[in-house]
């Protein structure tokens, strides 16, 4: 603007110039340029000086000032770019790769500063010249702001422009370099768990033995700060914050400072990984911040100090302090008062550091879960990490996607499965205590386990038993899962009940002013805060849908255990069924509990009969040789109706055997008239002795085991029809059967004379080579024979299945009626009319479903949504 | 060798309690209708589970007091491979009431009128609270090869029944299956 001002204004003198005043121009301008030549390229002579100040007043005499100027900035700028700026990147040019040596990149530095101090020096001649020339009439710092901004433009546009695309990444290596070597410096004084040794780092080896003197305390790190490292450590601080200062001169701000922090990022997070690594065990957020302080705050402290922005920050903010920056003052070793840009760096990298971790734990949630509760520091911190930042959301999607691929898998068993949504759910608790994020990444885990069809009894298993059924599970063995949530309960409990016993307005007022409002991502239709208290037992329950079907496949189970008991001991399954009360209602486990109770009474009937029956039996006939003693005799009655369904299976026992249990039942009969007793011979466990020539043999079996070897104690080969009429089991089952005998080899099988009738022939001397250690393992040999996977008792599959056809019936029944119904007519009538045990309470889909599986069996026809019957 | 029965424990015995059952024993006459939707259910359960042939009932959407009911003519009679629909309606105080039963569709028959009510003496007098849906409808089933000829309700018919080859004709021409 001044320029084309001041070249109107030459255009106005022009005609009053005179040929003498011309050459006189042309003479100094002459000269002038000469000057100008010489000084710039003088290579630090002045001595041209007082000649160039007369050539510059000459000019400015015929108002050339502009003129003059323009000249003098353009030869600078042309000297710079040929003096300073490639010389400067020839520096670099051999460092087409990024590592450049630090000693280059001074030089280089050094070079190029002096370079423009010089020419500097040349302008402020000028600046000198111009002032002594116009002395009074300008401010005289005008020239001299106005010529060094155009210089320091032109500088930085030479620079720009001959900039090579690998700069930027120099400068980023060079802090990177600069941070390490200070990080070594530092390495001992961040706090330091002494637990976590093992995972130093090399660049804190090196001084390994100046960290044992800070391992103290935080506290004394400051006051024993050995001078020397301070020095050192301020040397290379400074001369940081001069490579800074010098290319913040040369126009390079914001690359200079997008490179040291963008360093300072790279090497926290480098910090933070190597910090946090794989172990789960140990809280590494305090370190990591201990870590920031001590190193890039240092860092950034000094820097800024050195440069001095921590002051003008102070001055020109004083006014409008952020909410950010009233945070109490932590402590900074060897920093009295953190400045405002010195607070803003702290929590961004503060910032930086939780996502860093956060990001690197929310990766590795499914490890950390498989090994909590050891892995609760990792999820504490997690916990911290997600207040700070609030990406829950995150953790949900990568968890769930985790959970996806390595969890709901058909190689994972569904106990493994069911251990991991519990750990998840406990952990979990942790970090959302509202259960908010529960809710979401619970829901694909209960959608698989839904899909399995040993859930159920996983779960009850689990529920019931010590190990949960999985035998890597380590810990706290015989401690159910059940007991484990009572316990959790009570203390919940009790701790509710203090909350309540103060319900004065303080802590009406404490509570009120705890309140926070749910996460954004809750779900409005899942209810308040409040009532969503997570509810392990619930969120398992919610698995199945129904606690029904639960405590129905508890049933089964139960009545397999208790069958299978020969002493009346019950205690344990008397725990588990007032633990299971708590949970489920009195209502709902009274079967159980009479199934208990039936066992309580078949011990003290029990007892009655056999006193009752010696006294007879003793006054009467001596039972013969091979007569059975009541004594060794227990029954178990129940009550049928309350049992799940029992699979009987005819038997015959032994006569004398069969005798017994007559006796017994007409004993029972007179005691307990009118009942009577029907016997399921094929339940119950026998114990027996197999005596040889040489040893005898302890064993405890099915009773269809023992009627079968009792066969061979008068006949030793017996052909398996005959055997199959004689003890009444249908062949093919006794073939079955009888391979116990066969692989304790006891008997021995081989072909008869019809094709598909074995001989069965008993194994007088025992053949104990081999076969599973004979005569010592006669202890082990006490084993409950392997029932092969047979139960006395229906399982919940088969109940399902003739549910099913109660339904089944129900829908033909109103089909036939009512001539076609649509689905949801369907699933309602049979919600309202089908009351059986247990009542309908499919869903809508697997009602579909399994009206679907009814048309392909032809039974129904599907038309227009209308289901008919097939006709 | 032998084999001794050293020590046999256990043998599972069930017991069965005396035969009781509620069903056949009126015990009050005051009867809250929680007893009677109770009966009704398990009566439904039963007819469900019965699984007899050629009759069915099933209560209407909303109203276990409301049933429809099929019967299927019996095989070898004159209504054989015809479907009849019924309306069962129960009394509030049931079973010691009977319930109303009426064909829906038209039957020929000379113990069903017109608009389809029924002569049969235990939905009348003979009503014992004993009976229930399925054996209402068995007896239905078996009126209907069996007539009672000398009370009729349909004179026409009862008059034609001695002829079985022109009773059946006339049954094809007015039948008109329930399905619609």
């Amino acid at each position: 603007m001044a320029d084309s001002i001041s070249s109107v204004c030459n255009l106005a003198i022009l005609d009053k110039l005179s040929d003498g005043s011309i050459e006189e121009i042309l003479e100094s301008y002459n000269g002038f340029c000469a000057a100008t030549d010489t000084l710039l390229n003088g290579a630090g002579d002045l001595s041209v000086g007082p000649q160039f100040v007369s050539h510059v007043h000459g000019l400015c005499k015929h108002g050339l000032e502009s003129l003059l100027r323009d000249h003098f900035l353009g030869a600078l700028e042309r000297t710079f770019e040929k003096n300073g700026a490639l010389k400067f990147w020839r520096h670099f040019e051999a460092f087409n790769d990024v590592s450049v040596e630090e000693e280059v990149f001074y030089n280089a530095l050094e070079e190029i500063s002096l370079e423009k101090q010089y020419q500097e020096k040349c302008l402020l001649i000028l600046v000198h010249a111009l002032q002594s020339y116009n002395h009074g009439s300008h401010d005289s710092n005008d020239y001299r702001v106005e010529l060094f901004a155009k210089y320091q433009m032109s500088v930085s546009s030479v620079l720009m422009a001959t900039l090579p695309r690998h700069f930027p990444e120099i400068l980023h290596w060079y802090f990177k370099g600069r941070l390490e070597e200070l990080s070594t410096i530092m390495g001992g004084d961040f706090p330091h768990d002494d637990d976590d040794d093992d995972d130093d780092k090399d660049d804190m080896d090196l001084d390994d033995k100046c960290k044992a003197s800070y391992r103290s305390g935080q506290m004394e790190i400051d006051e024993c700060y050995p001078q020397g490292r301070f020095l050192e450590n301020n040397k290379l601080v400074n001369n940081i914050g001069k490579v800074v200062r010098d290319l913040r001169s040369l126009g390079f701000t914001s690359m200079t400072e997008d490179a040291y922090a963008s360093a300072i990022f790279l090497f926290l997070k480098a910090k933070v990984h190597d910090l946090a690594g794989d172990d789960y065990r140990i809280s590494v957020l305090e370190s990591i911040k201990g870590w920031i302080q001590a190193v890039p705050l240092q860092f950034l402290h000094a820097l800024l100090a050195y440069l001095g922005d921590s002051v003008s920050y102070d001055s020109v903010s004083s006014g409008l302090k952020s909410p950010l920056a009233s945070c109490p003052s932590t402590f900074y070793p060897g920093i009295d008062t953190p400045s405002e840009g010195l607070v803003r760096w702290q929590l961004r990298l503060e910032y930086f550091a939780y996502e860093t971790l956060q990001d690197l734990r929310i990766t590795k949630l499914f490890e950390i879960i498989v090994d909590y509760p050891d892995s609760s520091p990792a999820i504490e911190d997690l916990k911290q990490c997600l207040e700070y930042t609030g990406q829950h959301s995150k953790l949900v999607e990568s968890f769930i996607s985790a959970l996806r691929y390595r969890l709901l898998t058909a190689g994972a068993s569904t106990n493994d499965i069911l251990h991991q949504y519990v750990s998840t759910i406990k952990a979990l608790r942790t970090i959302d205590p509202a259960g908010v994020f529960l809710e979401a990444v619970g829901e694909p885990i209960r959608d698989y386990l839904r899909g399995r069809k040993d859930t159920i009894k996983c779960i009850v298993t689990m529920l019931t038993d010590g190990t949960g059924g999985n035998p890597n599970v380590s810990g706290n063995t015989g401690d159910s899962l059940l007991e484990e949530l009572n316990r959790d309960e009570e203390n919940q409990e009790n701790a509710g009940l203090d909350d309540d016993f103060h319900t004065d307005d303080k802590q009406a007022w404490i509570n009120a002013s705890r309140w926070e409002p749910d996460p954004v991502e809750a779900d409005p239709l899942k209810g308040s805060r409040n009532r969503r208290k997570v509810d392990i037992l619930g969120m398992i329950v919610g698995i199945i849908g129904s606690k029904d079907q639960l405590v129905n496949e508890y049933r089964v189970m139960l009545a397999e255990k208790l069958l299978n008991k020969s002493d009346y001991d019950i205690d344990t399954e008397i725990r588990t069924l007032e633990l299971l009360k708590i949970h489920f209602g009195e209502s709902s486990m009274q079967k159980c509990e009479i199934m208990l109770n039936d066992l309580i009474d078949s011990k003290r009937t029990n007892g009655n009969i056999k006193a009752t029956i010696t006294q007879t039996s003793q006054a009467g006939s001596e039972l013969g040789d091979n007569g059975v003693s009541m004594d060794v005799f227990d029954a178990t009655i129940i009550s049928s109706n309350f049992w799940p369904q029992i699979q009987d299976e005819s038997l015959n026992v032994p006569g004398p055997v069969d005798q017994l249990l007559s006796d017994y039942a007409k004993r029972f009969n007179e005691i307990k008239t009118p009942r009577k007793l029907l016997w399921k011979k094929s339940l119950g466990t026998v114990k027996l002795e197999l005596q040889f020539e040489d040893r005898a043999v302890q064993f405890v079996v099915a009773p269809v085991h023992a009627a079968i070897i009792m066969q061979f104690q008068d006949q030793t080969s017996w052909t398996s029809k005959s055997l199959a009429a004689a003890i009444g089991v249908p062949t093919d089952i006794l073939n079955r059967r009888i391979n116990f005998w066969i692989s304790k080899g006891i008997l021995a099988e081989s072909l008869g004379a019809d094709s598909d009738d074995h001989v069965f022939t008993l194994m007088e001397g025992m053949v104990d080579s081999g076969k599973n250690g004979g005569t010592n393992g006669s202890i082990e040999d006490l084993i409950v024979a392997d029932e092969e996977g047979e139960s006395s008792v229906a399982s919940v599959e088969d109940q399902l299945r003739k549910e099913m056809t109660v339904y089944e019936k129900f829908i033909l029944g109103m089909l036939t009626n009512f001539g076609s119904m649509a689905l949801d007519r369907i699933h309602n009538t049979l919600k309202m009319f089908c009351i059986a045990d247990p009542p309908y309470d499919k869903t809508l889909q697997q009602l579909q479903s399994f009206l679907t599986g009814l048309v392909s069996e032809e039974k129904l026809e599907l038309r227009d949504g209308m289901y008919f019957l097939k006709k | 060798m032998a084999a001794v029965n050293q020590d046999n424990t256990l043998v599972v015995a069930t017991t069965t309690a005396p035969s009781n059952s509620k069903q056949s024993q009126p015990r009050a006459k005051t009867v809250d209708s929680q007893s009677v939707l109770k009966r009704l259910q398990s009566e439904l359960m039963a007819l469900m589970m019965s699984g007899d042939s050629g009759i069915s009932a099933f209560p209407e959407e909303d109203n276990i007091f409301c049933w429809k009911g099929t019967i299927i003519g019996s095989k070898d009679t004159v209504f054989e491979g015809t479907e009849y629909r019924l309306s069962l309606t129960f009394p509030n105080d049931y079973p010691f009431k009977p319930p109303k039963v009426k064909f829906e569709t038209l039957c020929f028959h000379p113990n069903v009128d017109l608009v389809g009510n029924i002569c049969l003496d235990i939905l009348q007098d003979k009503w014992s609270s004993a009976y229930d849906v399925r054996t209402i409808l068995l007896s239905i089933q078996s009126l209907l090869g069996e007539p009672n000829i000398s009370s009729p309700l349909n004179n026409q018919a009862a008059q034609l029944w001695s002829n079985q080859d022109d009773y059946r004709k006339m049954v094809e021409k007015l039948y008109k299956s329930p399905k619609a």
